[in-house]
């Protein structure tokens, strides 16, 4: 209907150039798109979680004394369990003692330093605050097994040293932790950063195979 | 027949050239220099545009056709349904009881930790691959392939001969989808081992 | 009693509420479906097969049917349920011990709730079957896919709620896939979880989740995927 061309058409800018019109609503686009873009960034940071207590804060355990009272083992290597952070708190001399003496600690450990530098290989840090949240798939893992000596979780059956490096089944890395403090003679865990477990395959101290001795979990 | 008033309205190519009985005849060509004033009763020229065999648009007589009135054939299906589905769910609640075990306890694992069964079929995956592919890649994958279906399917042919790609596509998903979530409901105990359904069920609704 | 009946009929609030008599002609039947707002998420005609029940077997509509069943005991339950890790387990019992109908309630509200998901995927079936996501219905099949994960997630918050230990593990084992996306998976775990694990943080976010957000969520998309259906021309025909 070329005769009439002049009902619908609009006078526009020549190519090329834009129109005052399709300025503005170019603009009243992008102005929206960024008001959504706040909103959503604003939803974000209000539902982030707010924690001041319990696990991501940090958590007071006390001395080596009062680890040493609360459970009397821990000098022979047996880790302390922090109930309402769900922690393994190792006492990493004492624990590598009892698995070379296969459960037995001929000179318990009562207070076993100050070495806590994240940079320090684990075997020879002081304190470990292993997370009992196995890295596989959330389950509790129960406290060393006797036979092994091992950490045995009941869920998927993976298998953890006492230092948290991973020996067996699916997890995909070794037991997650969290940095130790020192105030004062105390430790303090700063749950507030996870740091996660060493890859699979590393191998720093306990270097016996899955198959070498007997487990608590098939 | 379709007749349109508008004067200068462009030919039509298969207007017959023997017309029906009432329809006013406009021979082609003359349209555009109509004379008679515009808008005045009983002086417009009509020109006839097309001549369509078939009944017209706007049917005046009703015969039956492929459709019914949602006003009681509709309606009264769905009510059935909702009745029939209420009762069912009645009956069921009142025979079956759902589960409830004992308090949460963070620190108490039970020998079986199960998602709910409709994650069973990737919790039993992640048993085989490693954990980003299984937890993350495979579900991504599942609704992003789910839902690409008909922009990958271009072509309007509905029977299956027509859309084999899809349908082993699709079959795949659903089918792949159901057995692991079967092995993973009913043939996985403690440890994530396997079990027989009759050496034990370890499973929850 | 027709006196009766033929007063109200006649009163002004009756025809204030009721445009017109019962619909028994075509007519009035049309009028019935086009001036009722609920009912007009109907044509007032639909293609003869569309009311097969073997056709549809009904999939969507009881998808539907179960989400408003679940709506309605969700509220009943509400009213007796706490979203506080030293409550909700005790609620629960409540519910079943000492509320009239609770039980049942409680039930319906489960079995409903598990049965949606196997009818939405039923559902998604049956359309694929009949190949109904070909043009125009592209976009409802996305639409739809949306529902289906939605219909999941509301599952999920839920199974949460009665705090116990089945419900404990399945969360806690759920939300660990969340850790291992390859970008961010920490970050969204502790997001979902509100802290670093399962806890009165995440009781209170998936009963939020649950009770108002989802299925908020959930309607407006039904309410789009049903307008969908109408205008991309009703409901597909038979293969
Ligand atoms: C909450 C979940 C859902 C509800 C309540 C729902 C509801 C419905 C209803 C009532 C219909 C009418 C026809 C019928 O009953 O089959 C329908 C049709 C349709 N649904 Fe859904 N649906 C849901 C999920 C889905 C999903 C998961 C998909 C696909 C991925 C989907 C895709 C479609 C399509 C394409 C149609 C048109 C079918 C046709 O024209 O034959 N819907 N839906
Ligand atoms: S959760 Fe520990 S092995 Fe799976």
């Amino acid at each position: 209907m070329t005769q009439h061309a002049s009902y619908g058409e609009v006078h526009g800018p020549r190519a090329g150039e834009i129109s005052r019109r399709g300025f503005m609503r170019r603009m009243l686009g992008v102005g929206v798109g960024i008001l959504s873009l706040e909103f959503l960034g604003g939803t974000l940071a209000f539902l982030w979680p707010n924690l001041t207590e319990g696990l991501g804060a940090e958590i007071t355990i006390g001395s080596a004394t009062d680890i040493n009272n609360a459970q009397p083992e821990w000098k022979n290597g047996l880790p302390y369990i922090y109930g309402p952070a769900n922690l393994f708190i190792v006492n990493v001399p004492a624990a590598k003692a009892r698995v070379e003496g296969d459960g037995s600690v001929s000179s318990p450990i009562e207070d076993p330093g100050t070495d806590l530098d994240e940079d320090l290989p684990l075997a020879d840090r002081s304190v470990l605050a292993l997370w009992r949240k196995c890295p596989h798939l959330g389950c509790q893992v129960p406290q060393l097994c006797d036979q092994s000596q091992w950490f045995e979780c009941l869920c998927h059956g993976s298998k953890y040293t006492v230092l948290g490096e991973k020996r067996d089944g699916p997890a995909p890395r070794g037991m997650d932790g969290f940095p130790v403090l020192s105030v004062d003679g105390v430790y303090v865990v700063d749950t507030s950063q996870i740091v996660n477990g060493p890859p699979p395959g590393t191998v720093t101290f306990d270097q016996r195979a899955p198959t070498d001795m007997p487990h608590c979990t098939g | 027949m379709t007749i349109e008033k508008r004067p200068n309205a462009t030919a039509d190519k298969n207007a017959p050239t023997q017309a029906p009985d009432r329809a006013p005849m406009v021979s082609p060509g003359t349209g555009p220099k109509l004379p008679g004033p515009p808008g005045v009763p009983g002086t417009e020229r009509f020109r006839l545009l097309a001549y369509v065999k078939q009944e017209s648009m706007v049917r005046v007589d009703k015969r039956p056709d492929e459709t019914l009135l949602t006003w009681p054939h509709l309606l009264r299906a769905e009510f059935l349904m909702a009745m029939l589905i209420s009762g069912l769910l009645v009956v069921t609640s009142l025979w079956i009881q759902a589960p409830l075990e004992e308090m949460a306890n963070p620190a108490v694992t039970p020998h079986v930790a199960k998602a709910p069964w409709y994650f069973l079929g990737l919790q039993e995956i992640l048993s085989y691959f490693n954990a980003t592919v299984a937890g993350v890649i495979v579900p991504t994958f599942y609704l992003l392939g789910l839902a690409a279906i008909p922009f990958i399917d271009r072509t309007p042919f509905k029977a299956a001969r027509d859309r084999k790609l899809m349908w082993v596509f699709f079959l795949c998903l659903m089918l792949g989808g159901l057995l692991v979530t079967l092995i993973g409901s009913f043939f996985r105990g403690p440890g994530w081992n396997w079990v027989w359904p009759w050496e034990g069920l370890f499973f929850n609704l | 009693m027709n006196a009766v009946m033929r007063f109200i009929k006649e009163s002004a609030l009756w025809r204030s509420l009721f445009r017109q008599p019962y619909p028994n002609t075509s007519r009035t039947r049309a009028l019935a479906v086009m001036n009722n707002v609920f009912l007009h998420l109907h044509p007032v005609r639909v293609k003869r097969h569309a009311v097969r029940y073997t056709y549809t077997f009904c999939l969507g509509g009881i998808s539907f049917f179960l989400f408003l069943a679940l709506t309605v005991t969700g509220l009943y339950l509400m009213f007796f349920y706490v979203p506080s890790v030293s409550r909700a387990y005790q609620d629960i019992q409540a519910i079943e011990a000492s509320v009239a109908f609770g039980t049942l309630v409680r039930n319906m509200h489960r079995w409903a709730a598990h049965l949606m998901v196997l009818t939405v995927f039923l559902h998604m079936i049956r359309v694929f079957y009949h190949g109904a996501y070909k043009p125009p219905r592209e976009f409802n099949w996305v639409v739809g896919v949306i529902l289906l994960f939605l219909t999941l997630m509301l599952s999920f918050t839920g199974y949460l709620l009665p705090w116990d230990q089945i419900a404990f593990w399945a969360i806690t084992v759920g939300t660990q896939m969340a850790l291992y996306a390859p970008l961010l998976g920490q970050e969204s775990s502790f997001f979902l979880l509100g802290g670093i694990q399962v806890g009165q943080e995440t009781l209170l976010r998936f009963y939020v989740l649950h009770v108002i957000a989802f299925p908020l969520i959930a309607a407006i998309f039904m309410i789009v995927h049903f307008w969908r259906i109408r205008k991309d021309g009703g409901i597909s025909g038979p293969v």
